[in-house]
């Protein structure tokens, strides 16, 4: 079995064009080993690896390749790993010989592209940096950009805030966000914008420098030794260092992060962190010319933490709704089963500025099919969904909520109505939003709503039972459309078979979060288009039908 | 459901003369604009006249407003005298007068007086639309008249556009074949506005939707009922509109082309309006009434015994059916 795959592995590579094999395949500790001399166009001499394929080959373990190819001459160019060998990610195949058909060609492509032709790539690549632990933890820092011009070699203090402990795969992970930054003599520079609940956490003393320049030889490794940040770090850093450390003697043995800013574009600064543990900074002093002066304990490996730019462009940055929707304004009426669904995937999609009005609490039986969560128990249902927005984003900032928000919003548009000046006092207050979604399926309010002069997008969202339809009032005769489709001359629904708790006068609808979600997603991609389009939005219902295969139809009147 | 009886009834709830204390009203403040006009501008001014639906026998009672076509003669703001100059004149002469009893706003062609609610909760609206004629003393014969386009409309340029038209010509046009075909014409154009006003800030002017429905009429055999009439006038809408060679002519001016008055988009829109419309109605006619809906405050009551509950002795309260 064992000498029939070192055959073929054997076989299969010499007959790849271009490539020799200088060394055949054997296999040692369950690695197949061998080396290989790849020749291609545009090279005076052919290049030699030396080959490594795993036992999972040619399948993937975890999103790497199974096969490596090494060559520790080449650690200067693009996409070289720290071990010398080339990164490659190649399609998918089963077949032994295909995939290893394909390893080579993305080899040969490496070689024509990097290794000839010295392209380089128009996305920036982070430095790799060695992820090892600090004692026993794994230290993780967050940033986002800041508004602020960091002269070279400016440095002084910052603030972080532990955020939660972690596993990262098998070690602990501790996890924190930079918060402010000061100048050397504790004056504010700039602070870090996050959301409050994040901003109220306790913080704790860390030290940077902007050195300006990547922190690399090659600009592919970050520097490894503190020799390497000699002619760098500037005599008063060092200096400072060693004042520091002095002035925190009592806490030795605790840890300091050292923030290492440098531009990574005109426009962008990236932030590495250096643990130091007080008591034992990698300075020393030296007596030069009758006076001590810091040094830097050139022999010793730097322990670089990880750092994550967590800027809203790359927190957003894998997808987001339209611009038009993330810049608004927006206030979600009625926060149940649709209404949090929308305030979840508006947060998640680049919304920030959100605001709820809900009178209702939470309770256990509304985590089934809503973005709650159990363990807060009975609470308020806008307190709770604040808390669960403020742990996915850390941009959202509501600025008015709660539950005595909601109660006089409700009380103040049922009661005035009919008072013209606190009439016009409503229609200021909603048209300060930039869009309204009322998901409260409560009528009267939609039959205020229509009499009041709105110039924002206001959008009615309601269901039948069972999530039948979902129907989406955004027009001007908003009241009349939804009174229309529920009227039971147009919408077919049961109207039966509710959810009866025990003893409850209200029944309400029997729908699962998948129902109810599949519905709110579709009407929220048919919105989010139109935003984007610039179209207007028109009513519209979304039908299901579930003979055959699940279908949803959208209706736009 | 009877659409062509829904219909009727939805005309007949949106009838002006069941909105008579508004329509007073209107008439009161239109009467006191215009003599304002002429007392300013005295001999440079023709009498002032309403050009609106009012005019034309096409008026609803939902959305009310009055055009007051103000016609300045040729030299009234100089020999060399522009048409923004007229316009502007008299927008700083109307917000000077009107500023603290009403809102004086500049719009596309007109300046737009929307009066505060009164102690009846009234709103009046007047649309005061400036003209000025070709020559002078040409307007005694030939009542054209050019008009100064304040911000973009359509495809007519802000500021760098005047539309040349004869009102006058444009009210009897519509009032004219509204009259003689009343029982189709004029009701479908009633309906139009009433869907149009259901919109909201729509842009397609009402103006539009007559001249596009006389057209239709003019081009097609229209016969059937009510619904059937209006159903024809839809589909010309939905199938025409957006034909790269559509045309509207202004019965003001034969080189006034209303088409002009949307743009590319606005006419997708309109046509895609109508699609949609077409389709909801023919899923299902309930639908008709989410589109022409009667004026709730004139509508008639229902006998008890096509209620809720009906038959059932007790009369049963009507369950909720909409969540969230």
């Amino acid at each position: 079995m064992v000498a029939n795959r070192l055959r073929e592995i054997n076989a299969i590579v010499e007959n790849i064009p271009g490539v020799i094999i200088v060394k055949q395949f054997e296999l040692f500790d369950e690695v197949t080993k061998g080396y290989i001399s790849v020749f291609t166009e545009g090279l005076i001499k052919a290049i030699e690896f030396e080959v490594e394929i795993y036992s999972q080959y040619p399948f993937k373990w975890h999103d790497s390749e199974t096969i490596k190819f090494i060559n520790s001459d080449l650690s200067a160019y693009k996409h070289i790993m720290e071990d010398g060998s080339i990164c490659i990610h190649t399609a998918h195949s089963p077949v032994l010989s295909q995939k290893l058909n394909y390893d080579i060609q993305a080899v040969i492509s490496w070689i024509e592209k990097y290794y000839i032709n010295k392209d380089s790539d128009h996305h920036y690549e982070h430095l790799i940096v060695p992820q090892k632990k600090f004692k026993d933890t794994l230290f993780a820092y967050f940033f986002n950009e800041i508004d602020y011009q960091f002269s070279k070699n400016q440095f002084g203090y910052l603030d972080y805030s532990n955020l939660s402990q972690g596993l990262f795969h098998k070690e602990k992970c501790s996890n924190a966000i930079i918060q402010k930054f000061y100048s050397r003599d504790r004056k504010e520079l700039v602070d870090v914008k996050w959301n409050i609940q994040f901003k109220a956490l306790e913080k704790h003393v860390g030290l940077f420098i902007f050195i300006k320049d990547i922190p690399s030889i090659n600009q592919r490794w970050i520097y490894a030794k503190w020799e390497d940040f000699v002619d760098i770090l500037p005599q008063e850093f060092l200096n400072f260092l060693h004042f520091v450390e002095d002035r925190h003697k009592k806490s030795n043995g605790t840890h300091l992060p050292l923030f290492i800013g440098y531009n990574i574009s005109e426009a962008e600064i990236h932030w590495q962190a250096i643990m130091l543990e007080i008591g034992k900074f990698p300075i020393f002093g030296q007596k030069i010319n009758q006076q001590w002066t810091s040094k830097l304990h050139e022999e010793r490996a730097i322990d670089w933490a990880m750092t994550r730019n967590c800027s809203y462009k790359y927190f957003f940055g894998r997808g987001h709704l339209c611009e038009k929707i993330t810049q608004s304004k927006i206030l979600i009426i009625g926060i149940g089963a649709i209404g949090s669904i929308v305030a979840k995937t508006f947060a998640r999609s680049g919304c920030t500025k959100l605001d709820f009005v809900d009178f209702d609490v939470k309770e256990p039986e509304n985590v089934s099919r809503s973005e709650y969560s159990f363990v807060s128990g009975l609470n308020n249902k806008t307190n709770d969904l604040i808390n669960e927005l403020f742990m996915i984003s850390p941009f959202f900032e509501p600025s008015q909520g709660g539950y005595e928000f909601s109660e006089a919003f409700n009380y103040f548009l049922k009661s005035n109505l009919t008072n013209n000046q606190n009439k016009s006092e409503m229609e200021k207050f909603i048209n300060s939003y930039d869009i309204v979604i009322d998901c409260t399926a409560d009528n009267d309010l939609l039959y205020i709503l229509s009499q009041l002069n709105m110039t924002t997008s206001l959008i009615n969202v309601s269901i039948s039972n069972h999530a039948k339809q979902l129907v989406c009032a955004t027009e001007q005769n908003r009241y009349e459309f939804v009174s229309t489709q529920f009227n039971g001359k147009v919408l077919e629904f049961d109207v039966e078979d509710l959810y009866n708790p025990t003893g409850c006068w209200s029944p309400t609808f029997k729908a699962s979060y998948n129902d109810i979600n599949t519905l709110v997603q579709f009407a929220l991609k048919h919105i989010n288009l139109k935003f984007k389009q610039e179209r207007q939005l028109r009513n519209f219902v979304l039908e299901t039908e579930e003979e055959g295969s699940f279908n949803i139809n959208l209706k736009e009147f | 459901m009877d659409k062509s009886k829904h219909l009727e009834s939805v005309i007949r709830t949106h009838q002006i003369t069941k909105e008579q204390q508004l329509l007073d009203k209107h008439i009161q403040k239109k009467n006191e604009v215009k003599e304002a006009l002429e007392e300013k501008y005295g001999s440079n001014i023709y009498p002032p006249f309403n050009s609106g639906s009012y005019a034309k026998n096409t008026a609803i009672n939902t959305k009310f407003d009055f055009d007051l076509v103000s016609p300045f003669k040729r030299n009234a703001f100089g020999s060399n005298g522009t048409l923004e100059q007229m316009y502007n004149d008299v927008y700083d002469f109307l917000y000077d007068k009107y500023k603290n009893e009403a809102e004086v706003k500049k719009q596309k062609v007109s300046i737009g007086l929307e009066f505060y609610a009164d102690n009846e909760g009234d709103v009046i609206k007047i649309d005061v639309v400036p003209g000025r004629e070709f020559n002078l003393d040409q307007y005694k014969e030939d009542e054209n008249l050019n008009l100064y386009v304040y911000y973009r409309y359509g495809n007519f340029n802000s500021g760098s556009e005047r539309i040349k038209t004869n009102i006058n010509a444009q009210i009897n046009n519509i009032k004219d074949r509204a009259t003689k075909e009343k029982d189709s014409i004029r009701k479908i154009i009633r309906l139009l506005k009433i869907w149009k006003a259901n919109k909201g800030n729509y842009p397609t002017k009402s103006f539009f939707l007559e001249l596009i429905t006389i057209k239709t009429f003019d081009n097609n055999e229209i016969t059937g009922s009510l619904w059937e009439k209006l159903k024809t006038v839809l589909e010309y809408i939905r199938d025409n509109v957006t034909n790269e060679n559509f045309k509207l002519i202004d019965p003001g001016n034969s080189s006034n082309d209303l088409a002009d008055t949307l743009t590319t988009y606005e006419k997708q829109q309109l046509s895609s309006d109508m699609k949609n419309m077409l389709e909801r109605i023919s899923e299902n006619e309930e639908n008709l009434k989410t589109y022409f809906p009667e004026n709730e405050k004139f509508k008639e009551k229902e006998s008890v015994k096509n209620g809720y509950g009906a038959n059932s002795g007790i009369p049963i309260p009507p369950p909720k059916l909409n969540f969230g």
